[in-house]
Order: structure tokens, then C-alpha cells, then sequence
């Protein structure tokens, strides 16, 4: 099935890139030299800077070491101490409401995102007039860049002046007076509903795409055997799409894990604090190591959170890894 | 009888989900046209709506919107072509070769996927500075946004790639080389035609994914030279109000290029995507 053909993080885990070329004996250089331009790359900008990440999150890094870098005072796990639990440290504060709305906004995201993407493409999976222009108009929410998508919402949150607001107390009479949505605990759908805007089409993309690929000689017997249209989804689609929806799921965490764009831009002039409800751990991190000019401590949570979603992609890979392959 | 009728239902569904999708899309472009003391006073629902096509003259005047526009426009574009060029050679590396180091190196491809930006951000500012000392600016230059947007967006690339070339049947290569073309030959003339649609929907993915970056485009720019499209929309955010309507008509200039790329790849992004090798 087709999300094999996509590894991707699998590879992590050891599901081997299938290279099925003849043993050599003799050394072949030819492999190498398609490789060497992108790993050379990957090496000055990712694998480099990496290690020095690595070093730099037990450095002292402020305002007086920087000009050192390298050379700062070392600390060994002093910051990763000082940013994950002490209360005194400019980069924690803040850090376990962000944390919590980080965990709650990946989960839930996902899983708008998923359901609303598999429930599209079930209705799109028909024949109907219009369905190709459907279809199309409905990704374009996919194509707004996000950080557009950041200052458009951001602009119809707007208490006063803000469209939502204007619909949903002037329009359709649904409250009586106009609430605030980029304050208080209101900011957390602030930020979930338009990055589950944007994150929907191109799942339902992919989901359809699958959905396609599923004979329709299974749904003719289910329906033979008297399965209703509940049945049918539980037991063909769902276990067609599986594979699909396991790696949609994984890449959709990953991304919200580390989504930065849509807060970035929705509050203030990129420095602005999107309050207790709307700051996640990227925008938070960002903000406050710039502001205290403490990379270290940006570092180090940068390295937990890293390590943490490798381990997340491990475990997922790993739990799943069976289903997907049954599809192969 | 029932059955129609059902079907009927859902087809209204579909369009309703249609609307309530565009319906963001669709304010923006109203609120672009719509004229400035509507806009912050709220007022923007009225019976009798003129188009202040003005807008789109004043956001240019307002903001050098141009500038930030011809960047990324540089920036993006330079950087597909090299991404997708270095990522067709690796994958193809990947997909077709056994040697030591493939299975690393494609753990290290699929690595990259999950390190947060904030981690190599300094070493890599710091890299700029030493380089910028020694003699080859870096910093705020389009050649130093264009190398890292590079390297950041040639991994995932790699990995939509491979799945393309993986479903290539190796018979044609074989085929070429008896006919006494060379392997890196038999590459060109023969894998990369083939692989187009994969080629266009990989380039499309890029393009997409570098006109979405702010992070580094904060950082590592400082002057309207080099500066990015999301750089200058902020710029609309003056120091006592906020010019919406400006704001507004400058989003909808800067999708338009993703709009354009989107469409005009549509055909063969949707087959990249039936053929699963396109991440969401």
C-alpha cells in the first residue's frame, strides 16, 4: 500500500531503504558521489550545528558570554536544571503552561485534523457534479502561507472590530455580548481552530487519494453479506487507510509539537505574549532566549524536546510498524 | 427513492463544508477591498459595499511590499532548484544503490525531521558572523538565506523523491546501459524524464515550504534587501494602528505565488500524493 513507499522517520527504527542493486566486491564510488552535494549540506547545517547545540546547552551563555560562544563558562546539566525546574530562571517562566498547552494543542489539532480530513474525504469519495472543483477549492486553505494565516485570524479575533465576533453576537445572536478571544482561556481555540483549518485539506487530500485505492470489489461483497454502510467503514476503509493514517498522525504531532508560525504571527509584533492560554513551547522558547539572551537554556529545552519526539516517532514506528507492512 | 435523496444531502453537506472553508479566504479578500475606517471600526458588513481597489495601490506605497515580494520570490525560487536538484541525486543514490552507509544516512535524513530550529539557530548565526569576518558576507545576504533554506528543505525532499524513483522499474537503466549510455547517463536521459511528475510535485512541495518559513527569516535578515514576504506583512502593524485593510491586500499578494504553484502543479501533486510519497 502506499504509505510504505514512505518511510520517512520509519527509517529510524530500521525499516531499511530497499536498495536492491547486485553486491559489488570492488568499491563503487558512483553511490557516493550522488550522495556527497546534500550530505555535505546536511552536514555544515545540520550535523555541525548540532554537536555545537549539543555543547552550547551546558554553556553559560548571556548577555556578557556570547561574544565567547564556544568559549563560554561550562555548566554541565546547570541549565537544564535551571530551565526545567527553577522557578527563579527567566526562560522557565512561563514554561509548564506552555508545556501543557503544547501537549493539549498537538493532541487536539490531530485529531480534528484527522477526523474532519477522513470525514471529507468520505463524502468526496463519489460521484457527484462538481465533486474535481470541490475538491480543489477546498485545499485552498492548505496554500495560505501560515504565517498569513496568523494576522488573518489574528485580525478576526478582534474583539471589537473582528468578523467572528461581528457573526456571532450581531449576525446569528449566538451570544449577547462580544467575548474576547485573544485573552483569558479563549486564546487556546484562538490558536487550535485555524491551524486545524489550514491542517485539514491536505489530509483529506492524501485520505482520498487512499481511499481510491481500495477495490471496490470488497464494498460489492461486504454489501452481499448484508454489512451496513457503519460495518463497511469499520471493517474495509478504516483497516485500508490504516497505514495512511498512522503515519498522517505521527508527521501531524511533529508538526504541531513544534508549530511556531501561526502564534508567532497572531499576537504582537512577533515579541508579543500571547498570554497564559496561547503560548506554545516553540514561540515561548523563541521569545524568551531572545529576550534574555540565554541560548543555553533555549538549547537545552530545544535538545529535551528533540530527544522526546525521537523517542515519540521510536515508540510510534515501532507499536505500528506491523500494520504497515501487511499492506506491502 | 431514499437513496437519492440521501445523496442529495451529502452533496449539500459538501458544499456547506465548501463555504464555511472559504469563508476566511473569501473575508480576506473583503476585507482588502473594504475601506480603512470600516475596518477598524468593525463596520464591515454593509448592504451597499464599494470596492477600494485603492488598497492595492496604497500597499505598495505604505510598505515597500515589492522588495520583500522580489525576495522571497528569489529566495524560494533558487532554492527549489537547488533542493530538488540535490535531492534527485541523493535519493536516487538511496533508491538504487546498496553501500555502506545508505541505511545511516537515511536514518540522518529522517532525523533532520524532528530538530527544532532554536537549536542550530546559533551555531549557525555564529558560523555566519566568522564567515562574514573572514570575508564572505553571509548574514543578510539573499546566497546565505538561499544555502540554509537549501539544506533545511533537501531532507524532506530526498524522502518524497525516493519513493518516485523506488517505483521505477530498474529494467530501463539496464536497458540504456547496454545501449552504451553511462550509469550517471542512463540517470539522466532515462530516470529523470520518467520521473518528472515526482520532480514537479517535489520542486512544488519545496517552494511551498520555503515561502512558509519566518523563523530564520527573522533572524538572519535585517534590511528590506534581503528581508522576506512575512517580514514586511508585520511591517502593516504600525506603532499606534494597525493598517488592516493594507495588511489584508498585502496576504492576498503573498498567496498568490503558492496559489499559482499549487494549481499549476495540481495534476501531477495529487498523483505524487496517490502514489503516498507526499508528507502533509
Amino acid at each position: 500500500m502506499t504509505a510504505v513507499s514512505e518511510p520517512g522517520l520509519g527509517a529510524l527504527v530500521g525499516g531499511a531503504s530497499r536498495a536492491s542493486a547486485p553486491r559489488r566486491r570492488k568499491f563503487d564510488a558512483f553511490p557516493y558521489l550522488l550522495l556527497a552535494p546534500a550530505a555535505l549540506m546536511m552536514v555544515i547545517v545540520n550535523l555541525v550545528p548540532i554537536v555545537q547545540g549539543f555543547r552550547m546547552s551546558m554553556l553559560k551563555l548571556n548577555q556578557y558570554t556570547l561574544s565567547q560562544f564556544m568559549g563560554a563558562p561550562f555548566v554541565g546539566l546547570r541549565n537544564y536544571r535551571g530551565v526545567l525546574f527553577d522557578a527563579t530562571n527567566p526562560v522557565h517562566a512561563g514554561m509548564l503552561g506552555a508545556l501543557r498547552n503544547t501537549a493539549l494543542y498537538s493532541l487536539l489539532v490531530t485529531l480534528c485534523a484527522v477526523a474532519i480530513g477522513l470525514g471529507v474525504a468520505l463524502l468526496l469519495n463519489r460521484d457527484f457534479p462538481g465533486k474535481a472543483a470541490a475538491r480543489t477549492l477546498l485545499m485552498l486553505p492548505w496554500v495560505v502561507p501560515t504565517y498569513v494565516v496568523g494576522t488573518l485570524w489574528g485580525f478576526m479575533w478582534q474583539r471589537d472590530e473582528g468578523i467572528i465576533n461581528h457573526v456571532l453576537v450581531d449576525v446569528l445572536h449566538l451570544m449577547d455580548h462580544k467575548p474576547f478571544w485573544l485573552i483569558g482561556s479563549n486564546t487556546f481555540f484562538a490558536i487550535v481552530i485555524p491551524t486545524v483549518w489550514r491542517a485539514w485539506p491536505v489530509l483529506m487530500l492524501i485520505f482520498l487519494a487512499a481511499l481510491q485505492a481500495v477495490p471496490e470489489e470488497l464494498y460489492e461483497a461486504a454489501r452481499l453479506d448484508g454489512a451496513n454502510a457503519w460495518q463497511r467503514f469499520v471493517n474495509i476503509t478504516l483497516p485500508a487507510l490504516k497505514p495512511v493514517i498512522v503515519i498522517q498522525v505521527m508527521f501531524q504531532i511533529i508538526d504541531n509539537v513544534y508549530s511556531y508560525n501561526i502564534v508567532a504571527m497572531m499576537f504582537g509584533k512577533g515579541a508579543g505574549y500571547p498570554g497564559e492560554w496561547g503560548d506554545l513551547l516553540m514561540p515561548l522558547l523563541t521569545r524568551q532566549s531572545f529576550s534574555y539572551w540565554r541560548f543555553g537554556e533555549g538549547a537545552a529545552v530545544s535538545f529535551v524536546m528533540m530527544a522526546v519526539m525521537l523517542v515519540f516517532v521510536a515508540v510510534w514506528m515501532r507499536t505500528f510498524r506491523r500494520s504497515m507492512t501487511d499492506e506491502a | 427513492m431514499k437513496r437519492r435523496s440521501t445523496e442529495r444531502m451529502l452533496n449539500m453537506l459538501v458544499w456547506a463544508i465548501v463555504a464555511l472553508t472559504l469563508s476566511p479566504v473569501a473575508f480576506m479578500v473583503y476585507a482588502s477591498l473594504s475601506d480603512y475606517n470600516d475596518v477598524v471600526t468593525g463596520n464591515l458588513v454593509k448592504a451597499s459595499f464599494t470596492p477600494h481597489w485603492s488598497n492595492y495601490r496604497e500597499m505598495w506605497v505604505n510598505v515597500d511590499f515589492l522588495a520583500f515580494l522580489r525576495n522571497s520570490l528569489v529566495i524560494c525560487g533558487l532554492t527549489t532548484l537547488f533542493a530538488t536538484v540535490l535531492a534527485a541525486l541523493a535519493a536516487y543514490s538511496l533508491a538504487r544503490f546498496k553501500f555502506r552507509g545508505n541505511h545511516p544516512f537515511s536514518v540522518a535524513v529522517s532525523t533532520t525531521q524532528v530538530i527544532p530550529g532554536m537549536l542550530f539557530f546559533l551555531p549557525l548565526y555564529m558560523l555566519y558572523i566568522q564567515l562574514d569576518d573572514a570575508g564572505l558576507p553571509m548574514m543578510n545576504t539573499y546566497h546565505g538565506m538561499i544555502f540554509l533554506y537549501t539544506a533545511m528543505f533537501t531532507p524532506a525532499s530526498i524522502w518524497i523523491m525516493r519513493g518516485f524513483f523506488v517505483a521505477i522499474p530498474r529494467e530501463l537503466e539496464e536497458a540504456a546501459i547496454i545501449d552504451g549510455c553511462s550509469r550517471l547517463g542512463a540517470f539522466v536521459r532515462v530516470v529523470l524524464p520518467i520521473s518528472a511528475p515526482g520532480i514537479i510535485a517535489t520542486a512544488s512541495f519545496v517552494f511551498l515550504l520555503a515561502w512558509d518559513e519566518v523563523f530564520f527569516a527573522w533572524v538572519l535578515t535585517s534590511s528590506p534587501d534581503v528581508q522576506t514576504v512575512p517580514v514586511g506583512l508585520r511591517l502593516y502593524m504600525g506603532q499606534h494602528a494597525t493598517r488592516y485593510d493594507l495588511m489584508m491586500a498585502a496576504a492576498v499578494v503573498s498567496v498568490i505565488p503558492v496559489l499559482v504553484t499549487f494549481f499549476a502543479s495540481q495534476r501531477w501533486f495529487i498523483k505524487g500524493l496517490a502514489a503516498g510519497a507526499v508528507k502533509g
